[in-house]
């Protein structure tokens, strides 16, 4: 048994009841669509339209993104901040990042790239000089890049890697 | 999290990962992200000195 709601070709709207917690959607004394403490499950032959999603087109996702012009978005596939007490202060994508001593880290993506030819983008800042850290590839330990983790450096002026306040990547593939 | 995992390199130094807010728990972010092969062990972040001075120098026990 089910509470329905039936759009009846001759009444209209056809309410019944009980309380099995159970809710069906009817067209004509039919079954469409039933609804329970799992979710929504269609009935056999029934389909959820999709043409509102099929219709997206890229520029819906210019819209969306606030971009003008007709040029193509490419969404980052990772991020993360930490600062120089090794805090991770925000993240998406990125599983950890490893201190592999001063000024070197590996950067451990959650779910991996399609392949290694993304695109890194990194800052690193001190609070106390104003320098902004340059980042450089290391691959002292490890491969430079994978498709699920990479090597940075930070390094002051001089070329010496050095800790720096804060440090921020994005992944863009 | 509150701990960290620690690995020995082959040059004798050491790498801390630092676990990140992921859904993954310790265990399943030092499967996926210690280097194939080398034991590690996941310690209190309390365990790991603060002044990093002699970060290159550091070793684990």
């Amino acid at each position: 048994m089910s509470v329905n709601i039936n759009a009846d070709t001759t009444n209209g709207l056809v309410l019944t009841s009980d309380t099995s917690g159970e809710l069906k959607l009817q067209s004509a004394g039919a079954d469409i669509a039933t609804v329970n403490s799992s979710g929504i499950t269609m009935a056999a032959g029934k389909v959820i339209s999709n043409s509102g999603i099929s219709s997206y087109t890229d520029s819906d996702a210019l819209t969306l993104f606030n971009a003008s012009g007709s040029a193509p978005v490419y969404a980052c596939r990772a991020w993360a901040s930490w600062d120089i007490n090794q805090t991770i202060l925000g993240s998406g994508n990125v599983s950890s990042i490893t201190d592999n001593g001063v000024g070197r880290y590996t950067v451990n993506m959650t779910t991996a790239m399609p392949d290694v030819n993304y695109s890194i983008t990194a800052l690193g800042g001190d609070d106390s000089t104003s320098q902004i850290g340059i980042y450089t590839g290391n691959n002292t330990h490890t491969p430079l890049y994978t498709t699920s983790s990479f090597r940075i450096a930070t390094s002051n002026y001089s070329g010496s890697f050095q800790d720096k306040d804060y440090n921020h990547i994005a992944v863009f593939r | 999290m509150d701990q960290r995992i620690i690995y020995k390199n082959d040059d004798d130094t050491i790498s801390i990962i630092i676990p990140a807010d992921c859904g993954l728990t310790i265990e399943e972010i030092a499967a996926k992200d210690v280097p194939t092969g080398k034991e590690y062990w996941i310690v209190d972040k309390s365990e790991i000195p603060t002044d990093r001075t002699f970060r290159d120098a550091w070793t684990w026990q």
